[in-house]
């Protein structure tokens, strides 16, 4: 993987954009009506309920105003966008060898096979709307952990459960673009893991939109039981394109009793696209949740999971980094509702902004009035490479009890001429010298994550540092 | 007629509503217009509401006291103010409760070397409410901002400080920082905080921090063992964060009565 890696070192962001050709797929008309939310609908032969639900969203949709606070997304007209795109596969498969080879030699090249041996309990693989591929450990699955594609299941043993949970947290009432993934929802993970188990080694989904002007519309779904352990690991790309790309997934996650879930997201999307993601999980009684995200691609981005420590002694961790380039204004950060006593939230971000890329850090901290001896710390760390580009903090805490603690501090800054000098005398380049600080700067994540994918985000810093100075 | 007052330079979530206010203006402020010459020092007080549009000329200094004492009135206060190269403005802001304030200050750091210092004291109770929007405009090189906000809630109290520093192109080698500092105490108070920043030029540095809650339990258990009772401790700690304001005001006249004869002594 690394040897590849070297050679898109110098060149421009290859590992990613490469794209195939679009043969055999069907795909719904562009633009969104209710007779494409219908075709959809009866394309994944949903049920009754999940057919009126999608309907409901869309009137929803078009009743709710574009957000008015964030990056302008005048470029994102949704009569060009096609929402559903069928890769030329009739169904999901548990061996790589059954997979079409181009979809095949797509995650061959992003290195999904290679780290399902070596460092994955479980993989599933989208491409476009549908899974493609989808597998687990048969010793994962001996623990009764449930990993597969969320429409398997709402057509299975657990369509109840899916149903009960399905759009609870981010209802589509939300906002405009959970109402549109309500609509249009299509492919994603469904994972169950039950009270007690501990899933030792991380399961990953991986997200690949290939179809030009195209949506992806993923919903993950991930129910962790009391006192059970999980880390699920969310990785997502695309190829570039001369027109706009929208990704509007969903993130519900539910962290039961004493239990722990670490979600980790690499997002790389490619440079056109409108990455107006929504994640959140619900933290019951002395669970955790631990988020770890880097953000790296899009042109545009809205990104900002919400734990919602529901019970008493919850708790939630936000680590993250947001890595603004040329053409990209990355809105990130994340919300924590602190709902129950004695819970507690601690948010550390890093965000670089170079060749006039917007980078900006958006949070919201609220501690409600029940939530009486509860703690929260955010600490938010901005870096300008250049005075072309722009970097914004925009906190929010609202506390609503005396007894709380509630801790905030944010810095914004350049890299020190004097660390650049000092590893110049070592014999560094400038270049190699900036890149080796920036990537210091992002350690907050990269040290969160597992080996190879601290090794890719390293090498994305490093891609993204190309022809920084001068 | 309802008025939206107190909209930041940045906005955010629109379910958090502090993207501005929407208020009933009224009439009750007292107007200004100041404009200080060449190296010009001047100290100017008003209590209540006022609305202030002042030009500072190069190297000019002005210190602008806004005391409010209390009342049952809506009070909606807007300042702004312009400073040319090394002028410096400050802005002390004490409010000793009183029904509800809106408050906006709005300088532009526009000249080289300029500078920009706020100082807001408040102890609320009861219902009151207090909104707060205060930005530093970055324009010119080497500018200085420093927003201090300190203050103290209890009963139903509402306080909502959105405190913006905003570094534009070209204000290389400026400098901005705020600090916030809140003490709660009672449960059914509520606070918001916005500190902002907003950075467009690489050759800065800007930073907040912010405290907000109860006191430190080490701090509290010290007291304690000193002999002061629990409620005397929050008491204590309560005025000490008020007077810390006060006690830097440029009006010695308006120190001695604020904080007291005997203690005004103390400080001299």
């Amino acid at each position: 993987m690394s040897g590849e890696k070297t050679i898109i070192e110098d060149v421009d962001r290859s590992f990613y954009d490469f794209r195939n050709e679009e043969k055999d797929a069907w795909k719904v008309k562009s633009g969104l009506t209710p007779e494409i939310v219908a075709q959809i609908s009866d394309e994944k032969n949903d049920p009754d309920w999940m057919r009126e639900f999608r309907l409901k969203s869309l009137e929803i949709f078009n009743r709710k105003e574009m957000p008015d606070w964030g990056p302008s997304i005048e470029g994102l007209d949704m009569d060009n966008i096609v929402t559903y795109v069928r890769p030329n596969t009739e169904r999901m498969h548990t061996s790589w060898e059954d997979v079409p080879a181009d979809i095949k030699d797509t995650f061959e090249r992003l290195g999904i096979p290679q780290s399902e041996r070596t460092s994955l309990a479980g993989v599933g693989a989208q491409y476009d709307s549908e899974l493609v591929y989808h597998n687990v450990r048969a010793e994962v699955a001996a623990q009764g952990v449930v990993y597969t594609d969320i429409e398997s299941a709402l057509h299975g043993e657990y369509g109840d459960m899916i149903r009960e949970h399905f759009m609870k947290l981010v209802p589509p009432s939300d906002h405009k673009f959970a109402a549109l993934h309500g609509a249009v929802w299509s492919g994603g993970s469904f994972v169950y893991v039950p009270k007690g188990a501990s899933v030792e080694i991380p399961l990953q989904s991986y997200f690949r939109l290939n179809s030009p002007g195209a949506g992806q519309f993923e919903h993950t779904l991930i129910i962790v039981d009391e006192g059970a352990r999980l880390h699920f690991i969310e990785g997502c790309s695309a190829p570039k394109y001369n027109v706009a790309n929208l990704h509007a997934g969903c993130v519900e996650l539910f962290v039961g009793k004493n239990a722990t879930l670490r979600y980790s997201t690499i997002e790389n999307w490619s440079k056109n696209m409108y990455n107006l993601n929504t994640k959140r999980a619900r933290v019951e009684e002395g669970g955790r949740i631990e988020w770890v995200s880097g953000s790296f691609g899009s042109h545009v981005s809205y990104l900002y999971p919400m734990s919602v420590l529901s019970g008493e002694g919850a708790r939630s961790e936000f680590t993250g980094v947001t890595f603004a380039g040329k053409g990209q204004n990355l809105d990130t950060g994340c919300k924590v509702v602190h709902k129950a006593p004695r819970t507690s939230s601690y948010v550390n971000t890093r965000s670089i902004s170079k060749s006039g890329g917007i980078s900006t850090f958006r949070s919201a901290v609220v501690i409600d009035p029940g939530a009486e001896d509860s703690t929260s710390s955010v600490s938010c760390q901005s870096l300008m490479i250049d005075s072309a580009s722009r970097s914004d903090t925009v906190p929010v805490m609202d506390v609503r009890t005396s007894r709380a603690d509630v801790g905030h501090e944010a810095k914004i800054g350049r890299i020190s001429d004097d660390a650049v000098f000092y590893l110049m005398s070592r014999g560094l380049s400038e270049e190699e010298a900036r890149s080796l600080i920036v990537s210091g700067f992002a350690e907050n994540v990269s040290k969160e994550l597992p080996l190879e994918y601290a090794v890719e985000m390293n090498n994305l810093i490093r891609i993204e540092m190309k022809g920084a100075i001068g | 007629m309802k008025t939206v007052v107190n909209e930041p330079l940045a906005k955010t979530f629109g379910w958090l509503r502090v993207n501005g206010t929407e208020v009933d203006a009224p009439e009750n402020a007292k107007k200004l217009s100041l404009s200080l010459s060449e190296n010009e020092e001047r100290t100017v007080a008003v209590e209540n509401a006022a609305q202030i549009e002042a030009v500072l000329a190069k190297g000019a200094t002005l210190k602008l006291i806004q005391l409010r004492r209390g009342g049952n009135e809506t009070l909606v206060s807007d300042i702004r103010v312009n400073c040319a190269e090394g002028a410096r403005f400050e802005w002390y802001r004490v409010v000793l409760g009183g029904a509800a304030s809106y408050d906006n200050c709005s300088v532009e750091l526009a000249g080289d070397g300029s500078s920009f210092a706020a100082e807001l004291g408040y102890r609320l109770g009861g219902k009151e409410k207090l909104d707060v929007n205060c930005e530093a405009i970055h324009l010119g090189k080497r500018t200085k901002s420093a927003i201090h906000s300190s203050g103290v809630l209890a009963g139903e109290s509402f306080k909502l400080m959105r405190g913006t520093i905003d570094f534009r192109t070209g204000c290389s080698g400026s400098v901005g920082n705020e600090t916030e500092d809140v003490l709660l105490l009672d449960d059914t108070v509520r606070n918001q905080s916005v500190p902002v920043i907003l950075c467009a030029e690489e050759d800065v540095a800007g930073d907040h921090g912010a405290t907000i809650g109860r006191l430190d339990e080490q701090l509290v258990y010290y007291l304690e063992a000193r002999g002061i009772e629990h409620s005397y401790v929050y008491e204590m700690m309560a005025k000490a964060k008020l007077d810390a304001v006060i006690r830097k005001l440029p009006d010695e006249k308006l120190r001695r009565e604020l904080l007291g004869e005997e203690e005004a002594n103390e400080l001299d």
